[in-house]
């Protein structure tokens, strides 16, 4: 029986022994094949790529990063950010979420207080695991414990503890000021693109 | 900023199920002390000069193997510009279950396959032996070195005309020296039918040879 290809491709590049094929030494067929495989394997092996110019390397380099600074200057498609919405990467995925939470505990906070009658100060609800430091206990001395639109703020951020609070620069220290404080340089230029963006758009 | 993003390798959106691998922590040795892995993770968190040398470290195998499919010059540089632009874009999908190499081979031979039609390939499948003057010819005489340029636009003519997979899998086995797995990963089909394709592309550069 004659060899196969996967033979023949083993024994010519040499992953396989031509002494463990005992057919080869008395098939002429099988050896001339071979016999042409190799050769066409060395004829092959012998065609170099010409060496560019030693100033190519660098052009190409510069070529690379002129196209992937136009890429990141586009944020939907920057490295990161498809999945994400521009703030999200901005913050990171899990202060995001903190900061959506937050802000809509604010928001209903001011919302029930501008539309209760002085009800007693109460406590944040127990199944709140921000505590009260990391909202502002004026926003939330008017808000009534069985209201309903206290469950939906308690569902919101059951899953927001203190540490993720502050990525998103909204614990008691994080004032806005404290927020871009912390912003690293990428951010920063980040952030004032968008503002930019956004002062453009408005015709400031 | 490297904790800016998931923590875990690969991420969340274009994570497989099994098996993630640990996002390297922060790292903030030089650049180029970083292994594969922390330079990737270095060009997630957006540091700068991370992704350049990456190219640095590729740009010519790369360009090899681009060239190896097309011929010529010009092609080959766009192309690989492309190639790393792609690797840039799909960075977060590199699981780092090969090596970058492996992974931006795998990038280039789908640029080369779908980029180049066949038509531009032959119509610009060889350059005039005058633009090869960066290659080495101390040890030839000039008449061996015209020789040897023929041969060697002739093969390279001959493996140009091989059907897609089989001129991908002999660039990628014969010049890259990649293992028939890694042949197989990168052109989605087994070692099987690697092998076959290998055969079978040295069994056509013959015959193309000899019609030649």
């Amino acid at each position: 029986m004659h060899l196969n290809t996967e033979e023949l491709v083993d024994i010519a590049e040499g992953t396989r022994a031509e002494a463990s094929m005992p057919h080869l030494a008395a098939c002429e067929p099988c050896r001339a094949q071979l016999r042409d495989l190799r050769a066409m394997l060395s004829a092959a092996q012998e065609v170099e790529v010409p060496e560019p110019s030693p100033l190519f390397w660098d052009h190409l380099s510069a070529r690379v990063g002129q196209a992937v600074a136009s890429e990141a200057a586009d944020p939907a498609r920057l490295i990161g950010s498809r999945s994400l919405s521009t703030w999200s990467w901005l913050f990171g995925a899990r202060a995001f979420q903190a900061s959506v939470a937050v802000a809509a505990v604010v928001l209903i906070a001011v919302a029930l207080g501008t539309r209760t009658s002085a009800p007693p100060p109460l406590p944040a609800p127990a199944s709140m695991s921000i505590s009260d430091a990391s909202v502002p206990a004026e926003l939330l001395s008017d808000v009534a414990t069985d209201d309903a639109s206290l469950t939906l703020v308690a569902s919101l951020t059951d899953q927001v503890d203190l540490e993720t609070a502050r990525e998103a620069g909204l614990a008691p220290r994080g004032s806005a000021d404290h927020a871009v404080a912390h912003l690293s340089d990428s951010e920063l230029r980040e952030l004032g693109r968008l503002l930019k963006e956004e002062l453009a758009r408005s015709g400031a | 900023m490297a904790g800016t993003f998931p923590g875990s390798w690969p991420t969340a959106d274009t994570a497989p199920p099994a098996a993630p691998r640990p996002m390297p922590a922060a790292d903030d040795r030089p650049l180029d002390q970083l292994d594969e892995p922390g330079l990737v993770g270095a060009c997630l968190a957006q540091r700068a000069g991370a992704f350049d040398l990456i190219v640095e470290r590729h740009r010519r195998a790369v360009y090899q193997l681009c060239y190896r499919f097309v011929g010529n010059h010009e092609d080959a540089s766009d192309l690989s510009q492309d190639v790393f632009l792609r690797a840039y874009r799909g960075l977060r999908s590199f699981r780092g279950q090969s090596t970058l190499a492996t992974w931006l081979y795998r990038i280039g031979v789908n640029v080369c396959l779908n980029r180049v039609s066949a038509k531009t390939t032959l119509g610009k499948l060889t350059e005039p032996i005058e633009e090869k003057q960066f290659v080495d010819a101390r040890a030839e005489s000039p008449s061996e070195l015209m020789l040897k340029d023929e041969r060697a636009a002739r093969v390279r003519a001959a493996i140009a005309q091989l059907p897609r997979k089989q001129r991908a899998t002999l660039i990628l086995r014969t010049y890259h020296e990649m293992s028939h797995q890694e042949i197989a990963d990168a052109l989605g089909s087994s070692v099987g039918a690697v092998k076959a394709n290998f055969f079978h592309a040295l069994g056509n550069l013959k015959k193309l040879l000899a019609e030649g």
